[in-house]
């Protein structure tokens, strides 16, 4: 598969009046995003993700480093006519409609005449703002600017979408529906690059995900083998009261009750051990079920890890 | 094509802000209000409607091409839309020259309200015998705003917009005063230091006092020599000088980090 997006040794830093030392916002990144799959850019507050993207947009030079898009230098103008961005909480010329709006977009495209009829109509549906495509966008809520803004992203038809926080600030419906469509875009074979706090939404469409913390890149992989792994839980009958007492000395945790006995233990050898020892109880394996960690967990986990 | 779309959006917007309506009524009440001298003489009255016309415009005028300028960058970054627009297929110098040519015809259609009101009054006060002369007078405030404009611009590429308020006017303030720096830097003063600071001022700084010309239109008896040249040394000097700086802002715009 084809690489989207590739950086090699990406760094920025800042320059700030009255200060001596500059300020490094992002330091040495290397990443690379397949073409085709949804690529989740985590990172608290300050962590380098929008200066990462405008880096890869080229709205901002590194101090150091490379990156690719599309195979070609990020900041290329010919590259620019197969990618789009929407920026977090994007504001838009109030006086426009959303028709006005979309045909500037596309006018910028070179996109024009009956094929700008068509494409606008077609993105005004998708995004639910056809019948309000007339109402100036200083009428539009939040929700109807975010769907907008996802409009104006779609104009080119790109292959590779950068979304900053696309479902911040956003009512539970809207942010399905957004959800939706980035999965809806991946169907399509499109690449997406979506830099969220929103973890409940990242885990539930991201195939892979960095996770970055002041500047520096922490964690990269594949979701579910980030997520699965770490602890197993047992569940067990038929135990007494000493068979749980001796088994407490070999499990991470050991909770009875209603005749039941539900054990945790990290992956590995330790499983075997607990399970050995209700064997021997007479005790009868109920089910062993390997624990999926959250996004938010396993995001805590790390971020905790680095600031201890 | 990609300049044209954003001067056009530029021009929508501009055309919408509120500070700059008000600028324009205020303009054009003042031009009517210069009807109301009517206790002077014909030829007293005619020349202070001719004079108050042009100065009110040219103040106007003004003040549109900073309030303007001085938001063109700035605006665009704060709201994020310059990040929408050059992430795609949009050069630097495309968005920057985009900016300066809806800045231009955004002053261009409110000197030209003010200007339709300006000559009809005359004309009225004429017996309808409109005046054409005093065009070559607003086509003059005209290249002198495009040069403001530019100033503006290019500030706005690097300061914020208070700051840039600050200099563009002073800019203008010293500019107006090019007759005075002149003066200066040929008088008396032995200092060669002192004598050396007006001359790159007088040099340096955008000339717009060559760009007042009400005197010779308003009053027929002051005669300018060569007066085709006199214009088109000014509209050239615009020009060129506004290039300069245009390009100055454009090589700053490309390496500024958004």
């Amino acid at each position: 598969m084809a690489i989207a997006v590739k950086t090699e040794g990406l760094t920025k830093n800042y320059r700030l009046l009255m200060h001596k030392d500059p300020v490094n916002a992002l330091t040495d990144l290397n990443i690379e995003v397949q073409e085709g799959e949804i690529f989740g850019f985590l990172g608290p507050n300050g962590a380098g993700k929008t200066t990462t993207i405008k880096m890869l947009l080229g709205l901002t030079y590194p101090t150091s480093g490379q990156a690719w898009i599309l195979g070609k230098p990020a900041g290329d103008i010919e590259v620019k006519r197969e990618i789009s961005y929407l920026p977090e909480s994007p504001y838009f010329y109030e006086y426009m409609s959303g028709t006005e709006l979309l045909r500037f977009y596309a006018n910028l495209f070179r996109i024009s005449g009956s094929a700008q009829k068509e494409k606008i109509e077609h993105l005004l549906k998708l995004v639910g703002l056809y019948n309000d495509r007339y109402k100036p966008l200083s009428q539009y809520s939040k929700g109807m600017l975010q769907r907008i803004g996802i409009a104006q992203a779609l104009v080119n038809d790109p292959k590779l979408l950068f979304f900053d926080e696309p479902t911040s600030g956003l009512d539970p419906i809207a942010h399905s529906e957004i959800r939706d469509l980035i999965l809806k875009l991946r169907e399509e074979g499109r690449t997406v690059f979506l830099s969220s706090h929103q973890l409940s939404d990242v885990e539930m469409v991201c195939d892979r995900v960095a996770i970055l913390n002041r500047g520096k890149l922490l964690k990269l992989g594949h979701l579910d083998e980030m997520l699965f792994g770490g602890s197993v839980e047992i569940t067990a009958s038929g135990l007494d009261a000493s068979a749980v007492e001796k088994i407490k000395t070999l499990a991470k945790s050991v909770a009875a009750g209603d005749g039941l006995v539900t054990m945790s233990q990290d992956e590995g050898e330790g499983v075997g051990k607990v399970i050995d020892a209700v064997r021997a109880a007479n005790g009868q394996i109920l089910s062993v079920i390997p624990q999926k960690r959250t996004l938010e967990g396993l995001f805590m986990e790390i971020i905790r890890e680095v600031n201890k | 094509m990609t300049i044209l779309t954003i001067a056009k959006t530029t021009l929508g917007e501009a055309l919408r802000k509120k500070i700059l309506n008000i600028f324009l009524l205020v303009a054009v009440a003042m031009i009517a209000f210069s009807v109301s001298f009517a206790f002077f003489s014909y030829r007293e009255e005619i020349t202070i409607i001719k004079s108050m016309g042009l100065g009110v415009i040219a103040i106007a005028g003004m003040f549109i091409a900073i309030v303007l300028g001085i938001n063109l960058v700035p605006a665009e970054i704060e709201r994020k839309t310059i990040y929408t627009i050059l992430s795609k297929p949009v050069r630097r110098h495309e968005f920057l020259l985009g900016k300066f040519l809806g800045s231009l015809l955004t002053i261009f259609v409110n000197i030209s309200l003010m200007s339709i009101i300006f000559i009809a009054l005359v004309a009225w006060k004429n017996q309808w015998h409109p005046e054409f002369a005093l065009l070559k007078g607003l086509l003059m405030i005209f290249f002198q705003l495009y040069l403001l404009s530019s100033v503006a611009l290019l500030f706005s590429v690097f300061t914020t917009p208070v700051v840039n308020f600050f200099l563009t006017s002073a800019v203008y303030i010293v500019g107006s005063l090019s007759d005075i720096t002149l003066a200066m830097s040929r008088g008396e003063e032995k200092n060669f230091i002192v004598k050396g600071f007006y001359w790159a001022l007088h040099n340096l700084v955008p000339q717009f006092a060559n760009f007042f010309t009400q005197n010779p239109l308003i009053h027929p008896e002051v005669v300018i020599r060569n007066e085709g040249i006199y214009y088109a040394q000014n509209i050239i000097y615009a020009i060129v000088y506004a290039a300069v700086l245009l390009i100055i802002a454009i090589l700053l715009f490309e390496r500024r980090d958004m």
